[in-house]
């Protein structure tokens, strides 16, 4: 191999694709997509469930009704005067959500009350009415029993889970699972968003220069090995590029907003003072000024990423290459992507069960085999202690799949560049391995 | 001096044999014509010349040196199918495409400007190919094919798809370049273009090179078996005559080819008969002619022979 012609291949490619507007627009465009799609999730998981649903209580043992007001004074109402059958007609006619009969069983046994609703009771809605219920019975059997004001009090206290992780220094280290496993994940679909759209803009390159018909120029000059190779490391080092300014951007952005945040928090904190409740509320938030700690990562887990975002990159590459050179047009890729989507998306799905348990079976093979090791590895790495040879064997499968696969990709694609015209078979891909 | 020596080269996809035992050799400072109907073989002999494919059997040699990435850079080729990255500015694209040929970048620089200078491209430098019009284009295709100063030009049907402007300015510079000592090859299926400009020929037909040799040696063996005839009156006698072919004909020429020594003064007699005659001219066949008495009417791969 000629590397000084791979070189000059790299180069136009690089350049020519990195200073496309194409170019400039994702790196913009990609962080504020994925924050929008971090906040709007944020959003959704912490936002209230409509609580705008009315509840007629009818209390037969008339302690509990006051309390329920109490506590959501907008859903519950007392409907204890008006005939069960009345209430029953409002419901119908939709006056009321639904509406709740509370016995004096209901206290004294174990039996379940009953909400009565019509149209739609909704898990949330259902689930909010339940824990308001058993918070009141709660309260009234506490009452009955007659019970000290100190045990009252210990039945409101929540008993809560801190985990400590214990590592080989003997030591205790704040437990960093949540956010490692955020990390993790996130790692990984970066990766899949790396193989998946550099993959892309190398299968677009190849495709380019086929309907160009520059390629046979192109051939006249540079081995297709040269061409290849110089075309996939281009790509690969414009996704560098891309990590680069992302995490640059990351930076900047930090170190802006750090002052920022902690001055916010000062002017909270003052605030919140004078209060006794300060305490109990920072512990009910889950928050401790010392987590910010937890942010710092262990820097072999970059070392890792890039490592299998090359080898995954390569190896994807050559298959994106591949069925670029087969095709004489976009639209005809499809028949072919099958082969890409599957192994890509499979990783992409397993990456969540990896990141929820990262020690079964199951993640540990996604994690080794080499189609879907390059998403799933670096996610377990981030999240769990993963054994060194269980790297190793998941780097040296990548390795040896990506030579595999690049032999294969090379031979179709020496053929596909200068089949112009034509739309290539699966019968045709073999026909080109095997000439070759 | 050969500086190509193709030596029972064949190459065969799936079950066609598109090459079949071909042989022949490009003398040094000459033009050489490639000449044959589309599907004969001439673009995977040009394809296997230029290394972009190997043969399965047989040898190539460009200055005796056994075709490789040695002799790619010896060589200018222009490929029938012309293409150039679109997104690309002239000037990148032509180092680009110079470099590649092994040529440094400061003297790539500079053959590019003098060429683009040449054909009156200067201020094209800038451009992307996609903002220049296809004659433009094609300029920069020709530049892209010869700013390396190889020895040794390739042609796959340069002159499709030309207009006429560049297709005259594509002659001025194949002769000018043989002028400079340069050895050129080309393909064509179009037999004038050979006759107006090529030292040796070689014909193929069905993957097989069925003649070669010097144009003038190969059209003097035929001897001057043809009569040119121009005349006015009724035509239709001309479909009397036995044993001739007559090609190129017209309301007021034929060009006729005699067959198993038929006797010419009876055609002049029969002419002389019918129409008041301007011209009788013996020649040699034009090649167009050649070519099909060598391979035979019925041989012939496509019928796009003109």
């Amino acid at each position: 191999m000629d590397f000084g012609k791979v070189l000059l291949v790299l180069k136009r490619e690089y350049l020519t694709r990195v200073r496309a507007k194409s170019f400039i627009l994702s790196t913009i465009l990609t962080p504020i997509a994925l924050l929008g799609v971090g906040a709007l999730m944020v959003w959704l998981m912490t936002s209230e469930t409509d609580t705008k649903k009315s509840v007629g209580v009818f209390d037969e043992t008339g302690v509990l009704v006051e309390r329920m007001i109490e506590l959501n004074e907008e859903r519950y109402s007392n409907v204890t005067a008006i005939p069960i059958d009345s209430v029953k007609a409002m419901v119908l006619r939709e006056e009321l959500d639904a509406y709740l009969l509370l016995q004096e069983k209901h206290i004294e046994t174990n039996e379940n009350a009953e909400l009565i609703y019509s149209g739609s009771g909704g898990l949330a809605f259902t689930g909010s009415v339940r824990s308001d219920l058993r918070e009141v019975i709660q309260e009234e059997r506490l009452n009955r029993a007659n019970v000290s004001n100190e045990i009252k009090e210990l039945f409101e206290r929540r008993p809560g889970l801190d985990s400590r992780k214990l590592s080989a220094e003997g030591e205790t280290e704040d437990d960093k699972a949540g956010f490692l496993s955020a990390l993790g994940f996130v790692l990984g679909l970066l990766i899949f968003i790396g193989l998946f759209g550099y993959g892309a803009i190398l299968m677009r390159s190849v495709i380019e220069e086929k309907t160009n018909r520059i390629v046979e120029v192109i051939t006249s000059s540079v081995k297709p090995m040269e061409l290849l190779v110089g075309k996939v490391v281009g790509v690969c080092l414009l996704g560098f590029t891309q990590f680069a300014i992302w995490v640059v951007m990351y930076i900047g952005i930090s170190i802006a907003a750090v002052p920022v945040a902690g001055l916010l928090m000062q002017d909270q904190l003052t605030e919140l003072a004078d209060s006794q409740e300060i305490n109990q509320a920072a512990q009910e938030a889950g928050f401790d000024p010392s987590s910010l700690e937890v942010l710092s990562v262990d820097p072999m887990i970059f070392v890792y990423f890039f490592l299998f975002f090359i080898l995954g990159f390569f190896m994807y590459a050559a298959l994106f290459a591949a069925v670029g050179s087969a095709v004489d047009s976009e639209q005809d890729t499809q028949q072919f992507m099958p082969i890409l989507m599957i192994p890509i998306m499979l990783g992409y799905f397993m990456n969540t069960r990896v990141m929820v348990d990262p020690d079964s079976s199951l993640s540990v093979f996604a994690s080794i085999f080499p189609l879907t090791s390059p998403i799933n590895m670096i996610t377990r790495i981030t999240v769990t202690d993963v054994p060194f040879w269980e790297i190793l064997a998941s780097l040296v499968a990548l390795v040896v799949t990506f030579f595999g696969v690049m032999w294969l990709s090379a031979k179709i694609y020496r053929v596909g560049i200068l089949m112009y015209g034509k739309k290539a078979t699966w019968g045709d891909l073999l026909k080109w391995v095997k000439q070759g | 001096m050969s500086v190509i020596k193709v030596q029972n080269i064949r190459k065969t996809f799936g079950k066609t044999h598109a090459v079949d035992d071909v042989s022949f050799n490009v003398e040094k400072g000459r033009i050489f014509g490639l000449l044959g109907p589309n599907g004969a073989g001439k673009t995977t002999t040009i394809r296997m010349i230029n290394h972009i494919l190997t043969p399965d059997v047989g040898n190539i040699y460009i200055n005796d040196v056994e075709v490789g990435p040695v002799t790619q850079k010896m060589i200018g080729y222009m490929p029938e199918e012309r293409g150039l990255y679109k997104k690309m500015k002239v000037e990148e694209q032509l180092m680009y495409l110079t470099q590649l040929k092994g040529m440094a970048a400061k003297d790539a620089r500079k053959a590019i400007h003098h060429w683009l200078e040449r054909f009156e491209a200067a201020d094209w430098l800038k451009k992307e190919i996609s903002e220049l019009s296809k004659g433009m284009s094609q300029k920069i295709q020709f530049i892209a094919t010869i700013a390396h100063n190889p020895d040794i030009y390739i042609f796959d049907e340069p002159f499709s798809g030309l207009d006429p402007i560049n297709s005259e300015l594509l002659k001025e510079v194949i002769i000018e370049l043989k002028e400079m000592g340069k050895t050129i090859l080309f393909s064509t299926h179009r037999m004038e273009q050979v006759e107006q400009m090529c030292d040796d020929i070689c014909l193929f037909n069905n993957g097989k090179a069925v003649l070669e040799g010097k144009l003038r040696e190969v059209k003097a063996s035929f001897g001057q078996n043809t009569i040119n005839l121009e005349f006015e009156g009724d035509g239709a006698f001309l479909d009397k005559l036995t044993d001739v072919r007559i090609n190129n004909r017209s309301t007021n020429f034929a060009e006729i080819r005699v067959l198993n020594g038929q006797n010419m003064q009876d055609i002049l007699k029969l002419a002389i008969e019918h129409a008041e005659i301007h011209k009788f001219e013996r020649v040699e066949p034009s090649l167009n002619e050649i070519f099909i008495s060598t391979v035979g009417e019925d041989n012939i791969k496509n019928q796009e022979v003109q």
